[in-house]
């Protein structure tokens, strides 16, 4: 594994506390759902940032009372987007080193010492039977194949109507593809900073999918698709193959016809929700968007004041916090959700099992039906 | 009881914060001002519960530290004494009225510049605010209470004169009003006449209580506006230009800075340095009038007196907004938008610090001559900023400097800043949002009689002395 360099060490003489990352530029909304919830100074980006040098320069010691700032952060990016220093692209780096450090010098957050003993154990989170291979033979797909759809643990586990869509549309497109004996990708683990598993994660996952010989790695999951496409790199661990997020791939089978959508009688009223690590994670912003567009439904984007695309509101599961933060993270799905709800639109959609997993949880009434693109799609297809 | 539990019992357990990152995070600020980590941090949410705070703070002498975002860049929001109670006020963060009429708005302390700007814009779209050199994150009603600058400044000077009254809770805990808001509800016109008491607030850096409202004036929106850029060559003319123009009433603003700002924010990377030929001074000038003719006839009294400046120097460029939009790219708008955008090129390190005063008309120039010797000798950016201030009575002035937090330079710039300081003191200026450190000087200079009376009346409103014990060195 190549040593990654210290992102704390890098950037020790930056951030003044300007504030610019507590709020979307120009539009003067909230952008921080934890600054904004917590409103602590510490519970901001630039807090974040001080703590780190606070503990570099020997200026604060370790303290369990520095848990909660460090660890109620959904890493959702909103700050690096805000941000206008020369830090900017790495302050999520340096909140990821912090919490490391804080692993290693005072344990991980119990709820999150759970999920990586179920890894440990069940290769999985949620602490489920690992069943991936049986997943295959169920659906007799191949050992090699061009394409490896790499589930993740959260469609696999708890949002079994994602993986399945997924599956769905796959065959209906007509697509050589595979589902391999696949572990956690480690995103969890490495968005709390419990390092120690995530090596062995990525190089059993390396090389499961090398086996298959497939070009393409496709997952419905956000996390996973940052995880495989960008920090495996990070780790010094290469894919041979091109790593898609869902989204991108049906884009490109409805483009080339080999999934076609079906008329419908009446359109349905959709809007989107950008997952953080699609979209400020991954820059990708457009691909659902081009998906919706060849959908026969009606499309009404939340408004630029309730945040889309790059200053989209978190839907707070990130980062370890919908274990660890429950209540809060779901405070912050809820204010989510209440912006899907100005639209008028009758479905909210995501592109990330996580948010619909989080929204479907804060919603108290089910005035909005939350799905995820791959389901739609295989609604409409 | 213990202390925190009782603080716990006004705001909620979950608004009082005594860890470790509290403390460290609200114990210093960008500035080179000495640290001191505060007993624990309060966040109120009413006017109440700021009441109950001051109450049990007399009880227990508990000194108070008002705090916003805390981006005075005076280090006013570091405690001076062990014990402090930080009282962060960003949860009161309500726009409360706007009088269209009057032209007023009633906000609390946490509402930011930013919040003004959305707020106007939506509702009421005729009216402007302004905004200071600063994030838009920032607490307009702190920025007036400091003295601080905006964009409206050349016209209508320090913002504390935009302050039609306010509402405080006194160190006893009462609640008082000054200005026209005493006869009660929107009514927040002026605060005249009767005795101007907004001068026990203003100025005070959160000494004589903590304010919980403030009526500050809002501004017609004009109909027309343009800029444009002013190039300059040595400090004497530069400011006998700049003093032509201001003094003729055709600009809304001028904000004189080094060359090396306007470089920075073209994209010039760190340390940025003067060329042997270029101009030594870029001028954004504001121009606004109720017609394109107006706006038209200004633009072009401004060219004559750029013209007629170049007998004695021939060098001097004055350019269209269209032009510098060229030359700049983007660059342009973050320029002269919402200035958080150019404001960037101070978040360059994690120190920023500045000597800021306010000085006579007839100093500027050996000012700036003067201060760009001394930040040169100590090798720093040359970042000068001069602002003539309501109208022609005085300018803002001040040296910039951004900087690495190292103990090393640490040093270097708060010996820089000495300098900087004495140059100010010796051509009479006075130093606003005045850190402990420049008070001391300033009080070695400065009629005693006013610091004497300034004591007394510290010590009249706040016998305990539980507010923001130890600031302006009192």
């Amino acid at each position: 594994m190549t040593p990654v360099p210290s992102a704390i060490e890098e950037w020790l003489h930056s951030c003044i506390r300007c504030g610019n990352c507590k709020y979307v530029f120009k539009e003067y909304s909230p952008s921080c759902p934890s600054g904004e919830s917590f409103n602590f100074e510490t519970y901001f980006a630039s807090g974040r940032l001080w703590i780190a040098h606070g503990i570099r320069n020997g200026e604060l010691d370790w303290d369990s009372s520095l848990i909660d700032p460090i660890f109620a952060c959904t890493t959702c990016g909103a700050c690096e987007v805000q941000c206008l220093a020369p830090h900017r692209e790495n302050i999520l780096e340096v909140i990821e080193e912090l919490r490391a450090l804080a692993v290693k010098e005072l344990g991980p957050l119990p709820e999150h010492r759970k999920f990586a003993e179920r890894i440990g154990e069940n290769h999985n989170p949620y602490g489920a039977p690992h069943h991936s291979r049986e997943l295959a033979k169920a659906h007799n797909l191949p050992l090699s194949a061009s394409v490896v759809y790499f589930i993740g643990c959260t469609s696999n586990y708890r949002e079994e109507e994602i993986r399945d869509s997924t599956i769905s549309l796959l065959k209906k497109a007509g697509v050589d593809f595979t589902i391999v004996d696949e572990y956690c990708c480690g995103s969890p683990l490495l968005r709390t900073g419990q390092l120690s598993l995530t090596s062995a994660l990525a190089e059993h996952n390396q090389k499961v999918i090398e086996a298959t010989g497939a070009q393409r790695v496709v997952t419905s999951c956000s996390g996973c698709y940052r995880t495989l496409a960008r920090d495996y790199s990070r780790m010094g661990i290469k894919l041979n193959a091109e790593i898609m997020h869902i989204s991108q791939y049906i884009r490109e089978l409805l483009r080339s016809g080999r999934l076609a959508a079906h008329s419908i009688p009446h359109r349905i009223q959709v809007t989107y929700h950008d997952p953080c690590h699609l979209g400020r994670h991954m820059n990708e912003y457009d691909a659902p968007r081009d998906v919706l567009q060849q959908l026969p439904i009606t499309f009404t984007e939340i408004s630029t004041e309730d945040g889309i695309r790059e200053n989209a509101w978190c839907c707070g599961a990130g980062g370890g916090c919908k274990s660890a933060y429950p209540d809060w993270s779901r405070e912050t799905a809820r204010i989510r959700l209440n912006h899907a709800q100005r639209t008028g639109a009758g479905v909210l959609v995501s592109s990330c099992p996580f948010c619909k997993r989080v929204l479907s949880d804060a919603q108290e009434n089910d005035s909005v039906e939350i799905l995820d693109l791959s389901e739609l799609v295989d609604r409409l297809t | 009881m213990d202390l925190k539990s009782q603080f716990q019992q006004i705001v909620g357990e979950q608004h009082v914060a005594d860890g470790a990152g509290e403390r460290y995070v609200y114990s210093f600020d960008m500035t080179e001002n000495p640290s001191k980590e505060p007993l624990m941090v309060v966040m109120p949410s009413t006017v109440e519960e700021v009441q109950n705070i001051i109450r049990l703070a007399n009880e227990t002498r508990t000194p108070l530290v008002p705090f916003v975002t805390g981006q005075n860049v005076g280090g006013l929001t570091i405690p001076q004494v062990e014990g402090a109670v930080i009282v962060d006020l960003k949860r009161m963060d309500r726009i409360l009225e706007v009088d269209e009429e009057a032209m007023y708005m009633l906000v609390e302390p946490g509402v930011t510049f930013g919040d003004v700007k959305k707020y106007l814009e939506k509702h009421f779209p005729s009216l402007r605010y302004t905004y200071p050199l600063a994030p838009p994150f920032t607490s307009v009603m702190a920025n007036a209470l400091l003295q601080g600058l905006c964009d409206l400044s050349t016209m209508h000077g320090s913002m504390s004169d935009f302050i039609n009254g306010l509402e405080a809770v006194l160190p006893n805990g009462d609640i008082v009003r000054v200005g026209s808001g005493i006869m009660g509800e929107e009514n927040w016109f002026g605060r005249y006449p009767l005795p101007d008491l907004v001068g026990l607030f203003s100025g005070w850096q959160g000494m004589t209580g903590i304010v919980t409202k403030i009526s500050l004036k809002l501004w017609p929106k004009k109909k027309a506006m343009t800029h444009a850029a002013l190039f300059t060559f040595g400090e004497q003319q530069t400011t006998d230009l700049l003093k032509r123009i201001v003094r003729e009433g055709i600009i809304e603003d001028a904000d004189c800075q080094s060359l090396s700002i306007v470089k920075m924010l073209m994209g010039v990377a760190p340390p940025v340095t003067p060329h042997r030929g270029e101009p030594d001074y870029g001028t954004v000038l504001i121009l606004s009038a109720n017609s394109e003719i107006e706006l038209n006839e200004k633009y072009r009294q401004l060219e004559n007196l750029v013209e007629l400046s170049k007998k004695d120097e021939p060098r001097n460029l004055l350019i269209d907004w269209g032009t510098v939009t060229k030359l700049m790219g983007e660059q342009a708008n973050a320029w002269i938008d919402f200035p958080s955008d150019a404001f960037k090129v101070l978040a360059q390190y994690d120190g920023l610090t500045w000597v800021g005063t306010y000085i006579h008309p007839k100093y500027w120039g050996a000012a700036l001559e003067g201060g760009r010797r001394i930040v040169e000798k100590y090798g720093f950016e040359l970042m000068a900023f001069l602002k003539p201030m309501h109208m022609l009575h005085f300018a803002e002035f001040k040296f910039i400097i951004r900087f690495p937090k190292d103990p090393a330079t640490l040093e270097r710039v708060r010996r820089c800043n000495e300098e900087l300081l004495d140059l100010a003191l010796g051509l009479k200026a006075i130093p606003y949002k005045t850190p402990v450190w420049s008070a001391r000087r300033l009080q070695q200079f400065a009629d005693p009689a006013f610091f004497k009376l300034l004591r007394d009346l510290k010590k009249l409103l706040d016998p305990n002395n539980i507010m923001n014990p130890g600031r302006l060195d009192l």
